[in-house]
């Protein structure tokens, strides 16, 4: 069991008088604890400081603006892995039986790849058990740190600190993959041109063939057996 | 060491191959497998469709595992068709299969939002204050209000929940209902036939409130006029399945392989029959490798295209040649023989308006409605006889308004369609041409503004004179240019010659061969001959969204009624574009306009309102003298197009929103004070100027619309013409408007509309949208509330392009906070009704509406417009002004009105179209079905409707479609008014009910009806008009028949009552700022060219990530290779295109498909989806809409004259938007316009 996850889930929710209220309690809660390293509690510090002193509306607007508009800051982790593809379902309803195997139904309105929701899933579990599962969408969370940042605003720092507690390295391959996604708004304009451009098509295996048939006949050659390859190919 | 221990002895290990090596069996870990096992397992699935604005109307698959949507696949299970023909399935396409992902998508509008500034200002309020009165603390405050209107599109937006947002919703429609009027609160939403409950839901809200439902179909410019003008028919067309009958199939500005994806099977399956195909279309568009003949004329001059076909038809099929099915059908079913008078003016003679029977002495012993009967020439008795089915056999009397040919007194008759041989003489005849009008891009030719016509004519002895007559086929000859062998200056010896309209003068302004002409125009004529009519023309957009679409469609009307094609299976007019078919329509219409409780609802068409709300006619460059005919008659043919609507609006022509200057819950009790009834009332104040209509001052604030609903719709991202007027003045934000007003540039002002200096910005107190994404309607929101999806509801869906009637089912619950359409309108209902007594009890409402088609009221005045302002008539409500009505509104009980079947139904009945019938026994079904209310309260003891599922019934209850007993009562209605039995047509089915779950296990066939010109039957596929034909019901016509000839007093004033050429409009948009904003780049000035597109629109929106990835990922407008040269600009270059109404950014597409000369841009790409940055406006890129600005047509506002009188979305005028041209040019600077907008509007200061 543990407060902390439990805390950033509240912190990443859409802010209401009852968490601004309990601003003091998510502090103590995560401090106590100590899941989290120090550097990272100064700047969730910062987060709940806004809490505490910021008008109601100004917290509201600033979510609604970064987490229901900004997509590609959604926090609907699959939005990021399967966006609008059809295994996006398989891997809700996977989601959501893993829930049920813990003994929880989904008593909100809320999708079971909402990160909030999957946090609050996470504190229930023993601090092992929740920090492998929290490696699981490593790469989307540190996807989302890397978005999050450009925007200059304090919720970066719950995205660190899930990064700290999670301990392991995002895995880089998915990372990279992730990072071609197109952000909403950056200033790299040449990034965006570049997602534009249509790639010249080549068949077969090779650089501008599909990138997941490419991966795959990669770990074949590895000598990595089938069945695996296809298990995790379509996570 | 023996191996009988470690060997087995009865077993054998499960490896190793059999079959000789074909099979193996290993021991391997198969679990992998399950991925592939589960891959394609689920719980349900569940029929659904997408139902906004998609024609296709596919029935789908949901599948459904753990409570979520999987995916989608096409249904495969339509009722089969004849034997002949080929299934309807498969139906659905691309934009289709990738919808589900909307339900989880990123998109998706989850909550519901307003302006956190509103939302301040509301509790601030509400901590002191009742509801009405906090919001006119809101609104009656400036600064208030200023602090969220002026936010409009700039964010700021906090979730809320429903109880809070409803009741600022309700409070905000009771104070303007209080303060100014319930038609200030208006509503938007297009296409009700692919959700009908939906729409259904808020336009009986608005219709209980006393609000005004707009119309779309005119609106979107999709609507053709030509249609009500030829067939008083809003537009009916054949099922795709038909196009399979066909012998000869052209597509005219129309791309059936794009835009109808599930109906193409049929063309090609029939050009595998061996039917012929010719494509026309300016472009290389998907439909023309199709074709066994493509031609490209310039876009936009197709009418000067279909005279030339024209000519041919006449001139080798009626003159040298007369076939004898043309002209038995022209004899029977057109106005060909009808006389028309002909009048000296300037010294020359006119074509005036149709003979009626009261022009004779004793009116030809017609007594009823002799000015609406019009006459014609019979061989049989050799004299002028007056033939039944003209529109005054309609109203006044029974049984003879019919298409059998016989005189109202029951004589036989053999019509002549031409005078030629009975001739009393031969007159010079004159015809406007315009085709010699100064266009910058479109090549005129130099023949004379008016051109004299020998014509075949008889001299009556009238009333009023002796007067010479023609038949209105001899003047289509003459207007032609066909060669009669009566001589004269313009009549064509042969098609080489330059003269109006033959296949030589079209090369010069389509540059199509005249070669081509000549043999398409053979093609089609000798098909029709040989099979009597199965020549078919499909035509879309690309014809109907010219300023002059009228004249291009009337071009095509003219073959295919001269060939005798239409009401024939496999023949007739396919127009496909915007069109719906709202099958159940006569059972839906007392559900959507609440007429079971109130009658008449309030109707607004858009484009008028648009145009005075949005403030476009402050920047009106088009002069009325530009169009006017230099034929003229006489009359008011001054001031600006405001005026013109100004005009048609006091006349009842055309409906007005907002009405009267006044608020109309007060005009009652002012007329009991004046101790007058209310007609009286309104009649005396108008006249004498103690009352005034909204439309002569539309910019007072008085006169504003202050609520605005939009659902179902992207208004502001896709459908609104002059997108950057509607920021500016409308919402009051920040806009993109290039041009100056007529107050700055000095230019013509309006005469009678009131010119107010200041310009008013921020008309609307509140704009609500109801959407399931972010659109960018949502975005300029005041409030975005969010609804379900299509597999989250219950509702109907229909199409003409098949005849089945399927649902919208509920694959999943509503997610997030969504809620249904029914139940958003139904919750905010709740609201009204709790909070409406702090202001409103019952109350009288004084309704205006124009004299409607078919009603007696569209015999209003039959021969000179008299104008009551300017004292040529007295105002007499429902015939020379609107027609004015008290309405009672019950306003705390208008949630138990919303939830029940009002009494009307019972003591009035249902209909449509002009008849009429008894439905007692279809409520006391309902009632049976839904339940009856045990509340008391004035629905007590009526028909439930709680949930969208009860609605449906309700619907499928009252439509003869839909209820076969109906259908026996409707089709005996209309045997009283033609004296001819027609129930045979639905008997065999009057014992058939389909219900919802009916529809919900299969989509079912419809039932005939008496609503549609057409039949379902097990014999022929829907064609439209073949009851005119096959049962003899005239087309809802003056004449009865198609009419060829427009006789209304406009009509001839714009040189219209012939189909002639009419090049393009000059919309001025050009010249003010093409050196005013130098960006060093070369520029181009190109035609901007909107059509549908492929990878979005229909079933998904261009936001859709999938579709986005086939195409280009953001906006793009396609350029040809010659104009990307000449600018400079390589393919995928950012360009931009503006001119005085605004700005736009894309990517060019630079392809040999596009004509030069032209720039498309594929319809609705969304703002919010990679748009950068405009270099001219400084706002974010536009959208296609930006650089469009909407011009009326004085000749669509035409009204009280039989099919030229109003009905909702059938008649009005249309916001064309392809006569319009851009400035294109490389863009240097991209700007992603990422910061905030505060910030960057500080960092400017």
């Amino acid at each position: 069991m543990s407060n902390t996850y439990k805390a950033l889930s509240a912190l990443l929710s859409y802010p209401t008088q009852e968490i601004k209220d309990a601003a003091a309690e998510i502090r103590r809660a995560i401090h106590d604890e100590k899941l989290t390293p120090a550097w990272a509690l100064r700047q969730i510090d910062r987060l709940i400081d806004d809490f505490e002193t910021l008008d109601l509306y100004e917290l509201q607007e600033r979510y609604v603006f970064l987490f229901d508009r900004t997509r590609s800051l959604s926090l609907y982790l699959f939005e990021h892995v399967h966006g609008e593809s059809r295994d996006r379902g398989q891997a809700m309803v996977d989601l959501k039986t893993l829930y049920a195997q813990g003994g929880l139904e989904i008593g909100s309105n809320e999708l079971p790849d909402f990160l909030p929701l999957f946090l609050e899933y996470l504190s229930t579990l023993p601090v092992e058990e929740a920090r492998a599962l929290l490696n699981e969408p490593l790469s989307v969370i540190a996807a989302l740190k890397e978005r999050i940042e450009k925007r200059n605003t304090p919720y970066t720092s719950v995205f660190r600190a899930l990064e700290a507690i999670a301990g392991e390295a995002p895995s880089e391959r998915e990372l990279e993959d992730l990072r071609k996604a197109p952000d909403d708004d950056p200033h790299d304009l040449e990034g965006l041109d570049a997602a534009w451009e249509d790639q010249p098509v080549t068949f077969g295996p090779g650089d501008a063939g599909c990138p997941k048939v490419s991966q795959m006949l990669d770990r074949m050659n590895a000598g990595e057996a089938p069945g695996d390859i296809a298990r995790t190919a379509r996570s | 060491m023996s191996h009988v221990l470690n060997r087995l002895t009865y077993f054998k290990n499960r490896v190793g191959d059999y079959s000789n090596g074909h099979g193996v069996l290993t021991k391997e870990d198969r679990t992998w497998e399950d991925a592939y096992r589960k891959r394609w397992q689920h719980d349900k699935i569940v029929r659904s469709t997408h139902g906004v604005n998609c024609t296709g109307s596919c029935s789908w698959k949901i599948y459904v595992k753990g409570g979520i949507v999987t995916w989608e696949t096409q249904q495969t299970d339509y009722p089969r068709t004849r034997p002949d023909l080929p299934n309807h399935e498969p139906r659905g396409c691309s934009r289709g299969a990738s919808y589900s992902w909307y339900l989880y998508s990123g998109n998706r509008l989850k909550h519901p939002l307003i302006r956190s500034a509103l939302m301040k200002a509301w509790r601030k309020a509400r901590e002191t204050t009742s509801p009405i009165a906090a919001w006119a603390s809101i609104v009656e405050d400036p600064e208030t209000r200023a602090s969220y209107v002026r936010q409009r599109g700039l964010g700021g937006f906090i979730r809320a929940d429903w109880s809070e947002v409803n009741e600022i919703i309700a409070a905000s429609n009771a104070y303007t209902a209080k303060k100014y009027g319930p038609d200030r609160v208006i509503g938007f939403s297009p296409i009700p036939a692919m959700s009908m409950v939906s729409y259904a839901a808020g336009s009986r809200y608005l219709s209980l409130l006393g609000g005004t439902c707009m119309s779309f179909y005119d609106w979107y410019c999709d609507l053709p006029p030509a249609s009500p003008m030829t067939w008083g028919e809003q537009t009916d067309v054949p099922e795709s399945a038909d196009w399979y009958n066909s012998g000869f199939l052209m597509l005219w500005g129309s791309n059936v392989p794009q835009t109808r994806t599930p109906d193409a099977h049929f063309y090609t399956e029939v050009r595998y029959k061996g039917a012929k195909s010719v494509v026309i279309s300016p472009d290389y568009s998907e439909a023309s490798k199709f074709g066994d003949m493509w031609l490209s004329p310039k876009q936009g001059t197709d009418a000067a295209l279909a005279m030339a076909f024209g000519h041919v038809i006449l001139k080798e099929y009626y003159i040298d040649r007369q076939v004898p099915y043309f002209q038995e059908y022209a004899r029977q079913y057109t106005d060909m023989p009808m006389l028309v008078r002909l009048v000296k003016k300037d010294g020359r003679l006119v074509p005036d308006r149709l003979l009626r029977a009261s022009d004779f002495d004793g009116s030809l012993n017609e007594a009823n409605n002799p000015d609406w009967k019009t006459v014609a020439y019979d061989k049989c008795a050799n004299g002028i006889v007056c033939p039944r089915g003209s529109i005054g056999f309609r109203w006044g009397e029974q049984g003879k308004w019919n298409l059998e040919q016989k005189t109202g007194k029951g004589d036989e008759t053999d019509l002549a369609i031409s005078l030629i041989e009975t001739r009393d003489d031969v007159a010079d005849v004159a015809f406007p041409y315009f085709g010699n009008r100064e266009h910058d891009h479109f090549h005129g030719t130099d023949h004379p503004d008016v051109l004299e016509r020998r014509v075949p004519v008889k001299r009556l002895t009238l009333k009023d004179g002796e007067t010479l007559v023609a038949t209105v086929f001899d003047l289509l000859a003459a207007n032609y240019g066909v060669d009669r062998g009566l001589g004269g200056d313009w009549a064509a010896s042969s098609y080489d010659d330059d003269t109006p309209y033959t296949p030589a003068w079209q090369e010069k302004i389509t540059g199509v061969a005249r070669d081509k002409v000549i043999a398409v125009a053979r093609g089609f004529a000798d098909n029709a001959e040989k099979t009597r009519g199965k020549s078919m023309v499909i035509l879309g957009a690309g014809l109907n969204h010219w300023y002059h679409m009228d004249m291009n469609y009337r071009g095509i009307i003219n073959m295919l009624v001269m060939c005798g094609c239409v009401g024939q299976s496999g023949g007739g007019w396919s127009h496909y574009v915007g069109q719906e078919k709202l099958r159940p329509q006569t059972g839906w219409q007392p559900l959507a306009f609440a007429l079971d409780w109130a009658r008449p609802p309030r109707h607004m068409n858009s484009t008028s309102f648009f145009y005075a709300h949005t403030d476009q006619w402050r920047y009106e460059t088009l002069g009325v003298d530009e169009i006017l005919s230099p034929l003229a008659p006489e009359g008011h043919w001054d001031g600006s197009f405001i005026d013109f609507n100004a005009r048609a609006e006091r006349m009842g022509w055309l409906p007005s929103a907002p009405q009267l200057e006044r608020n109309p819950l007060e005009l009652t009790k002012e007329a009991e004070a004046a101790g007058l009834d209310v007609q009286d009332y309104v009649a005396k104040s108008l006249k004498s100027g103690a009352l005034k209509m909204s439309c002569e001052d539309p910019d007072k604030p008085d006169n504003w619309p202050r609520n605005l609903f939009v659902w179902r719709s992207n208004l502001l991202g896709s459908s609104g013409k002059g997108h950057e007027y509607f920021l500016k003045h409308l919402l009051g934000t920040n806009h993109g408007v290039q041009g100056k007003d007529l107050g700055e540039t000095g230019g013509q002002k309006p005469e009678e509309v009131v010119w107010r200096d200041e310009a008013p910005e921020g008309k609307l107190d509140l704009l609500v949208t109801i959407d399931f994404r972010m659109s960018t309607t949502c975005v300029y929101s005041d409030i975005a509330l969010p609804t379900a999806t299509w597999y989250e509801k219950n509702d109907l869906n229909t199409s003409d392009m098949h005849p089945f009637i399927h649902p919208l089912s509920s694959a999943v619950d509503p997610l997030w906070e969504s809620r249904s359409d029914w139940d958003i309108f139904k919750g905010i209902a709740k609201s009204f009704s709790e909070i409406a007594p702090e202001a409103l009890g019952v109350e009288k409402d004084v309704v205006l509406t124009p004299m409607l088609h078919d009603t007696a009221g569209e015999l209003a005045q039959p021969f000179d417009v008299k104008d009551w302002k300017r004292n040529e008539a007295e105002p007499i409500p429902g015939k020379t002004m609107p027609a004015v009505t008290v309405v009672e509104r019950d306003y705390p009980n208008l949630y138990k009105r919303y939830t029940a079947v009002g009494p009307l139904m019972t003591s009035i009945g249902n209909g449509g179209k002009g008849i009429a019938w008894n439905t007692e026994h279809e409520i006391e079904q309902l009632k049976a079905l839904n339940g009856a209310v045990t509340e008391e309260g004035p629905a007590k003891g009526l028909p439930r409707i709680d949930s969208a599922i009860d609605a449906a019934e309700v619907i499928l209850t009252l439509a003869p479609e839909t209820n076969g007993e109906v259908a026996v009562k409707a089709w005996d209605a209309l045997s009283k008014a033609t004296g001819r039995e027609h129930a045979h047509l639905a008997e065999a089915k009057e014992d058939e009910k389909i219900r919802f779950r009916d529809i919900v296990a299969q989509p079912r066939k419809i039932i005939s009806s008496p609503t549609w010109s057409g039949i379902e039957s097990e014999k022929v596929c829907y064609n439209a008009g073949y009851t005119n034909v096959h049962e003899l019901i005239p087309w809802r016509t003056l004449t009865g028949r198609q009419q060829l000839y427009q006789d209304h007093l406009w009509m001839r004033a714009f040189g219209e009552t012939l189909c002639v050429y009419r090049p393009p409009v000059d919309t001025k948009t050009i010249a003010p700022v093409i050196n005013a904003k130098d960006n060093g780049n070369k520029q181009v000035v190109l035609n901007f060219i909107t059509p549908h597109q492929k990878w979005g629109i229909h079933s998904t929106y261009t936001d859709n990530l999938l579709m986005l990835t086939l195409s280009r990922g953001g906006p793009i407008v396609w350029l040809s290779e010659d104009d990307a040269r000449e600018a400079g600009i390589e393919d995928n270059d950012w360009i931009e295109a503006y001119n005085t109404n605004g700005a736009l950014t894309a990517r060019a597409v630079v392809s040999q498909r596009v004509k030069p000369g032209m720039v498309m841009m594929y319809h609705a790409q969304e703002k919010i989806v990679n748009v950068p940055g405009s270099e001219i406006t400084g706002q974010r890129g536009g959208i296609h809409n930006s650089v469009t600005r909407t011009v009326l047509k004085p000749t669509h506002m035409i009204g009280g004259y039989a099919q030229q009188s109003y009905g909702f979305n059938y008649y009005g005028t249309v916001g064309s938007n392809r006569d319009e041209f851009v400035i294109v040019r490389k863009m240097n600077k991209i700007d992603w316009m990422d910061q905030p907008a505060q910030e960057k509007l500080e960092a400017a200061e």
